[in-house]
This record gives C-alpha cells, structure tokens and sequence, in this order.
C-alpha cells in the first residue's frame, strides 16, 4: 500500500526552497495568460469572424445594419446565456428558459393589452411571477433533491401548456397584438423596446457614413438609427455577471455551489440560497429577453422561445463551463453567444443551405468543447 | 488533443472554402431571398424550394431559401433584417404574423427593396406593408369554399386538425370551414403539435370521444399524414367525410383510394415561382402585373389526378 | 493542569433504537494532540460530528472551557472556535487556493457601491498561511486540483487556524495519503499543536497515531475504553483495544505484527 502511494504520489517532498524553483519553472508566463476559461471561445470568436469576413465580405455582413443584424441576435442569445452560466456554475440547470420566454411574454401582453393596466405594471407583474416561477424551480430542486434537470423539464411543459392554455382561453388566439399601441409613451417600455445614441446614428446618415433609405415614410432616415436597449441589456447583464462572479463575496459562493455543494456547507456558505437565487436569476433573465422582444415585436406569442434553452446553454458551454458545474465563465458565455449568432446570422449572409447551420454548430460545439477541456486539465491538474 | 484539434479546423475550413466557391460561382443576375415561416420540419415547403430553384434557373437568378429552424416568428422578423442587410434585388416573404414582422419589411421597402407576400396573410397586410403585391390563396375565403362544399355533401359537424396553432392565418381556414357548415367553430379545432405520432393519437382520441363527428379537415400534409393513419388504424377511412388543404404524396394516395374526398391545393409552385418571374422583369424592364395573383384554391378529387400524382411533393 | 479546551462528559447518541454512542468522554487541552482511535463503525464519525455541533446528544454535556454549552448548529460550534476538516469534504478542486481559503468569509473591498472580494488582502494572507505550515504556493491562484492530497489537507488546516480554531477536529487526515504526504500533514500537526490549538485526530492506523498524539482514547462499540498519556501504552496494546478482543491478537501473531 504504502509503496504504491509513494510512486503515484506528487513529487512534494525533498528540501522545500528546490521544491519551489522546480515548480516556477514549468510554467510558462505565455501559457499562464493564455490558459483561462474564456480562451476556447475567444479562439471560437476569432476564427468564425476571420472565416465569415473571407467568405461573405461583400454580402453587406460587416455594413452598418449587418453589424446590428448579428449583433441583436447575439445579445438575445447573451441575455439568456448570462443567466444560464450563473446557474450552471452554481451547479444546476435550468431547462424552462424557453418556455419561461414564452410566458413571460404572454403575461406582458395579457395585462397590458387584454386588460388593460398600463405597460409598466404589467411588465413588473410579468417579471415578479417569471421570478416567483424561478423561485420555485430552486425551491423544487433543493427541497425534493432531485436533479434540476428533471424538475426544470417538468416546468418546460408546463410553463408551455399554461402559455397556451391561458392565451387561448382569454383572448381566443395563441397570438396577442397590439402591444406596441399599449407601450406608446409608457416609460418602462422604452427601458427594453428603445434606443439610444439616435442622434448620432442621424448625423452619421446625414454624413453619408452610413447608408439612409430612399423609399417610403422613412426615406432619409439613417438605416440603423440607433443602439437598441436589447443590446444595452445584454452587455449590462454581462458586465454585472463578470463582476458578480469573479470580484464579490456571491460570486465565490457561486463557484463553491457548484464546485462541492457539502465543502461549500461545511465552510458555511449558504448553499440553498445561493442555488435559489441563480434560479430566479435565471428566470429573470428570459423575462428580460421576452420583454425586449414583445416590445419590439409589438405582439406575444405562445410559442416564442422554443428551445431557446438549449441555445443558452450551449452559448454556456462553447464559453468554457463545465456542465458539472463548479467552473465557468461570464465572459466566455458572452462570447458563445456572440458566435452562436454570428454563424447563425453570418450563414445566411454567406448563402450557405441553411439547413447547414446544425452541422456548423454541431462542429463548432465539438471544438470548442474539446478545447475546453484540454484548458481545464491544464488549469485544475486533473488528468 | 492537439492533432485532433488541428484535424476539424481543417475540416472547417475546408467546408468554408467549398461553400465560398458555390456563392461566388452562383452571383450572376439577381439575387432574390425567400424568407418563409416553416420550421425545419415543415415538409409541405419542399414545393415551395423546388419552385423558387426552377424559377431561378428559368429567368437566370441567384435565389436562396430561408426559415426559422423551429418556426419561431420572432426570429424569423430577424431572417428578413438580414436578408434587407444583404442588399439582394428583391425579398420574396410569408406575412404570418403582421405584428412581428410588418418592422422589417417596412424597412427592407424603405431601402428599396421590392418586397412580395406569398401564402400567408392578406393581401390587404401585403398593400398595408408596402409590398408589390400578393401571391397566394386567401386562407378564410378557400376555408369558407371548403365548407360549403362539405354542407352540399351533407355534413353539419367536423374536426379540424390545426398544426401551426402559433400561426393565426392558417386558423381562419378552420374558421372560414365552420362558417361554411354554418356551425360554431368551438372546440372542434385541437392543437394537434408536429410530431407525426402525437397527431396521430390526438385525432384517434377525439374521434373515440366525439364520435358523432362527421367530417375531418387537416392544414395540411403534417397534419393529414397522421391523420389518414389514424382513420385507417380507427377503421373509419373512407366512411368519416375527410378533407384536407395542400397536396402531397400521402394525401395524393389518400384521394386515390377513397380515404380523403378532396385537397384544396393553393398551387405553392406558383407562389414561389412567379414572385421570381415577377420579380426579375419588374427589375429587369420596369414591368408589374395590376393586381395580386390568386394561385389557390383548386379542388383537387380523385378524377383528376394524373400530374398531380406525377408530381406530388415535388411540384404540386 | 489547567481546564480543558472542551470536554465531552459521558455522551450518550440514540439514532431511534440504534445506540451509536453509550457513555463516551474526552476533554482535549490547549497545545495537545489527542488521538481518537476505533475501528470502523466505533462511532468515531458520530462522535466528532457531536462535537462539531451536527448531531446533538440524546444525554451527556459538553464543557467549553469549563462552563457547560449547547452546540444547536454546526454554525453555532465553528463560531465558538470548534473547526472540522473532514476527509474527503475539504476543498473544492476546481477552485483557486485563496478563494478555497476565504470561502465564506471572503475579505471585503469597498470601491465606490460596490463590495467586492478584496483579493490583494486575501492572496497575500493566503502564500503567508501556507508558508508558515511549509507550503510554497507557486501562486495563490493556483487550482486546489493541482494540489496533492496532503498540501489539500495542509490548505484546509491552516485555513481553520487563521479562522481562529481553539479546536482542530481532523477526520482521518492521512487515511488517503502516502507516506511521505502522510509525514507532510504529521509535521502540520505538529506546528498547529505548538500555536496553542487542541487537536483532535481521528484515526484507525495506531502508528499515525503514535507519531503525533498527546493522549490516546480509545473507542469501541461507542463506548470509551480508557484514555491514555503518550508513553503509558505500546501501539500493540492500542491495536488490540480498537479489536476490541482476542481475534485480532491471533491474527497479527500470523501475520508477524505488520498491521
């Protein structure tokens, strides 16, 4: 027994000031700066870009409304991503983003349209219930000590079932307009539905930097004329994400859930909270995306979000997190989001049969997957 | 690791550098985008492509074929930003639901892209958007034929198997229907999903539960496929009334043998083919047909089915 | 002698009809290693789970520095300076050694609203710990995962100390270690014992015992079988206690006493 241990055992031993030297030695400043959880999708992001400016460089791609085009779809993508990678990190899944999208949406434009209480208030009620529905989820999970998969999968058929259920039974279609008339001059609307740095996007039209329209009642407005808050969201969801989890007490405590939710007890870190709180986090989230798009879109629908959940965790996953959880990235998770949507977007700019979009994804997941883990070997040791 | 890393970027590339090579070979004369609002699954659009590609080797056009992977409208509102940024010679789109993407299509005219509405939505949506015109079948108008085809044949109650329930165009077909019986749509129209199985047993339990039910109407191949098993699995083919919208190979086979009495067929060839033949002489030499093209509805029964047969799922 | 650091006054534990522990008593003073053997299934777990606050005794009181306590939480006996550092349970592999090392009690950086982790604080702390129980980090971001078993053990020892432990209950620290690990966290013990800390070591191999204990007590079918100084008892008279009886005496004699 005791000579085995000896053989496998590491190398520690022996005077303690060569045993330090030994070790400064192996590693490289290089790989040092290079070996972080974001490296996969930096790599990911860098190639799809250098791979869709070779092949589609003249499509209008990288114009003005290209950019905005693949960039909206990638911070729709990031938003739930966000959410999706605190959670994971925190060890659990959340499966019911996509149907949460759906309902959240539906509730927003049952109390706005349908009954009539201002924008405002029937975004706080949508945000509050999604939260609650989060809430719930966590509660499940920890209190049954089931794996959220499983319970998050129940509640992806039933969010769904109610969405439909309740569209139909009020309002006799699964489709409910008319939103954009309720949100008109409503000052919360225009936190998800607006944009800003309209006056610049005007005077750079006006300068002939970017291209203006020639037809129809918007003829001489610039074609992108301003940031959309989705967007804003989206890198502000990031920003706070990243510094959540690397630079607050919360953050550590996140890792510590999901990196061995008994050590993380035995320390003293509230466990049960932490998990809860990412749920509802999560389910926040996809209120914000579905928010965003039923402003913009102007009408909810029963059937919006349809897996999206699997889009936000594979955003997560190409971002460097292990699905175990334990390890991750908000980063990274952002910049899986941003490949996720510029292939998705770029494909069609480049021409490509878009049923080869899968096959792409499938590629670029497997690599990125790959790569991961090689990194998280070369960071954590394990072998 | 690494070699293993190193063997799929090759092959990315590789792929890349294939599919570059076809783009830029195609770019000749113009390029016109057809976005439309058919998941993936949706097998009825394969028409719809074969008619777009025809159309495009006719008049010497680039046409590309797009959709949502799951049918989500929201991102299909997406789709037809992207298709406006890629500055093509004309935007050929379903309009099924006006609220999402009247926006983009508003935009896409306003850059000064010719834009046509084809199968879904109203020609008055299509005018209202700002499009050239519209190429389809007004849905209520061949539901509201449908049903009273059905009341002359003696049929006062039906079941109408709905499988884009998120899709409200193709709802008032069921509505239309229930008018021309002159009976209360209700609870006769089920949500019957895309899954072939599911609507399968769907049907199986509604009619196990309702078995006063004269007639049954499918939207269309996803949802008649199933539901010929069904009656076949049930017993009931060829003595339930059964009518569906849209043709393909099954529901051809179907009218063959006495299972299915008629198929509306709204022609889907002719929406995706005369849009691009619209399209390339009104770029080409300025000119426009007056009106919107009605390419449905047709009664299709088991007398006339010869090139229908021919080309069932390809073409017709 | 002075009073004990804590002291377990004839501890009795019913799990429903199950009796874990009948009658157990052990008082750890300030600067010593005391040993706690048995075999597996003596009630070891169940007894230092007691004192760290996790069970509650069914009878019996505990003594912290003379005056009677009731641990209710596990909380409630870290906060009077009773630490555990459990076998297998220490660390989180994919975690960094400082943030292993603050966690739930991260040092906390005012800038601006915002409370972040005061990293410069945490790290600097974290190389100085470790260095004073002989570590080297090569730096305080390293992954626990890369660590070996014995540097883990080290971490999670020197983490309780800065913590302010008054008592160090170790869960069979070297169970999983090879030998020259094993010697690693012996020497840990060792320093921690010289700051002043109780040190419960919680043992079935009498020979780590041996090297490092003050007191030896010895526990079998949940009852104590006597405690005993350093150079009272032989390692062979311990090995037969934890037995509890004659069989392993036969055994060993065939085996030539390598047990």
């Amino acid at each position: 027994m005791s000579q085995a241990d000896t053989q496998t055992g590491s190398p520690n031993g022996g005077p303690p000031e060569e045993d330090v030297d030994e070790r400064i030695r192996e590693v490289s400043s290089l790989r040092k700066a290079l070996v972080r959880p974001e490296l996969g999708s930096i790599c990911g992001a860098v190639l799809v870009f250098v791979f869709f400016f070779l092949i589609a460089r003249d499509s209008g791609m990288f114009s003005p409304e290209g950019i905005l085009n693949w960039s909206v779809v990638s911070a729709q993508f990031a938003i739930i991503a966000v959410g999706a990678c605190l959670l994971m990190i925190a060890g659990e899944f959340d499966l019911s983003v996509g149907s949460m999208i759906g309902f959240s949406g539906i509730i927003i434009a049952l109390f706005s349209v349908t009954l009539g209480y201002p924008m405002w208030l029937a975004i706080i009620i949508a945000f509050v219930v999604a939260m609650g529905i989060g809430w719930l989820n966590g509660y499940l999970v920890i209190r049954t000590g089931l794996p959220s998969f499983i319970v998050t999968l129940a509640f992806l058929y039933i969010l769904r079932g109610l969405t439909i259920f309740i569209a139909i039974k009020t309002t006799n279609k699964t489709i409910i307009g008319g939103v954009r008339d309720a949100a008109e001059g409503d000052w919360l609307a225009a936190v998800f539905g607006g944009k800003i740095f309209k006056g610049l996007f005007v005077w750079l039209g006006d300068q002939g930097i970017i291209s203006t329209f020639v037809a129809g009642n918007r003829a001489g407005e610039p074609v992108v004329d301003g940031i959309p808050m989705l967007i804003v969201w989206a890198i502000g969801l990031v920003i706070f994400g990243h510094i959540l989890l690397t630079r607050t007490r919360f953050g550590n405590w996140i890792f510590a859930a999901g990196g061995d939710a008994q050590a993380a007890r035995y320390t003293g870190v509230p466990v049960n909270r932490v998990k809860i709180l990412m749920f509802m986090f999560t389910a926040f989230c996809a209120t914000v995306f579905a928010t965003c798009q039923v402003i913009e879109f102007g009408s909810a629908a029963a059937d919006r979000g349809l897996l999206k959940e699997f889009e936000a965790i594979i955003s997560v996953v190409i971002g460097g997190a292990l699905l175990t959880g334990g390890y991750g990235s908000v980063v990274g998770a952002a910049l899986g989001a941003l490949i996720f949507g510029v292939v998705q977007q770029g494909l069609f700019f480049a021409g490509v049969e878009s049923s080869l979009f899968r096959v792409f994804l499938g590629v670029i997941l497997l690599l990125a997957v790959i790569l991961n883990t090689y990194i998280r070997r070369t960071i954590t040791g394990e072998r | 690791m690494r070699r293993l890393i190193g063997c799929l970027l090759a092959g990315v590339f590789a792929v890349g550098s294939v599919v570059g090579l076809t783009v830029s070979a195609q770019a000749e004369g113009e390029r016109f985008v057809l976005v439309s609002h058919a998941p993936d699954s949706d097998s009825w659009w394969n028409t719809i492509k074969n008619g777009l590609t025809l159309a495009g080797e006719h008049v010497g056009a680039t046409v590309e074929y797009r959709n949502p992977p799951t049918g989500d409208i929201a991102d299909m509102a997406r789709i037809i930003e992207q298709a406006a940024a890629s500055n093509p010679d004309g935007i050929i789109t379903t309009l099924a639901d006006a609220d999402v993407l009247r926006g983009p299509i508003e935009n896409a005219v306003a850059k000064g892209i010719p834009v046509i509405i084809i199968n879904s939505g109203t020609p008055e949506q299509a005018a209202d958007v700002g499009a050239l015109m519209y190429v389809g079948q007004p849905e209520y108008d061949a539901g509201l034929a449908a049903g009273q085809r059905a009341k002359r044949d003696g049929i006062g109650s039906f079941l109408c198997v709905n499988h884009v329930v998120s899709n409200p165009v193709v709802g008032e077909r069921c509505r239309g229907f229930a008018d021309g019986l002159g009976v209360e749509l209700g609870s006769s129209m089920i949500d019957s999903g895309q899954d072939p199985s599911e609507i399968k047993n769907k049907v199986k339990a509604y009619l196990a539960a309702n078995p006063t039910t004269e007639a049954v109407l499918t939207l269309g191949p996803t949802s008649a496929d199933p539901t010929i098993e069904a009656l076949k699995e049930n017993g009931m083919a060829g003595s339930l009334y059964f009518g569906t919208f849209d043709l393909g190979t099954e529901i051809v086979k179907g009218i063959k043998d006495g299972t299915i009495q008629w198929g509306i067929d709204q022609q889907p060839f002719l929406q995706a083919y005369l849009p691009v033949v619209v399209l390339a002489n009104y770029k080409r030499y300025g000119v426009l047909p007056g009106n919107n093209i009605n390419s449905g509805p047709g009664f299709v029964t088991k007398d006339a089915l010869g090139k229908v047969e021919e080309f069932a799922g390809e073409y017709r | 002698m002075s009073t004990p650091l804590i002291e377990l006054v004839d501890i009795e534990k019913h799990f429903g009809s199950v009796i874990a522990l009948n009658g157990v008593s052990v008082s750890v003073n300030a600067g010593e290693c005391h040993c706690l053997l048995g075999d597996n299934g003596a009630g070891k777990s169940t007894f230092i789970k007691t004192m760290a606050g996790v069970h509650q005794p069914t009878r019996g009181k505990i003594m912290l520095d003379g005056k009677q306590v009731v641990f209710s939480t596990a909380r409630h006996a870290i906060d009077a300076g009773i630490a555990t550092v459990y076998q297998d349970l220490a660390m989180i592999p994919l975690m960094s050694v400082t943030r292993n090392f603050w966690m739930g009690r991260e040092p906390i950086r005012k800038v601006g609203p915002l409370r972040l982790i005061d990293f410069e604080h945490a790290n600097q702390v974290t190389m100085d710990e470790m260095a004073r129980m002989g570590i080297r980090l090569r730096e305080p971001g390293q992954a626990v995962g890369t660590l070996s078993g014995g540097e883990r053990q080290t971490v999670a020892i020197a983490r309780s100390v800065y913590f302010g432990a008054k008592v160090l209950i170790l869960d069979e620290p070297t169970s999983a270690l090879g030998v020259r690990q094993t010697s690693n966290v012996l020497a840990t013990i060792d320093k921690v014992r010289k700051k002043g800390i109780g040190v419960v070591f919680i043992s079935h191999n009498v020979r780590h015992a041996m090297a490092v204990g003050d007191r030896f007590t010895v526990l079998n079918r949940g009852q104590t079988l006597g405690t005993a100084k350093r150079g009272e008892i032989k390692p062979e008279e311990l090995q037969e206690l934890m037995a509890g009886g004659q069989e392993l005496a036969t055994l060993e004699g065939s085996l030539g006493g390598t047990v």
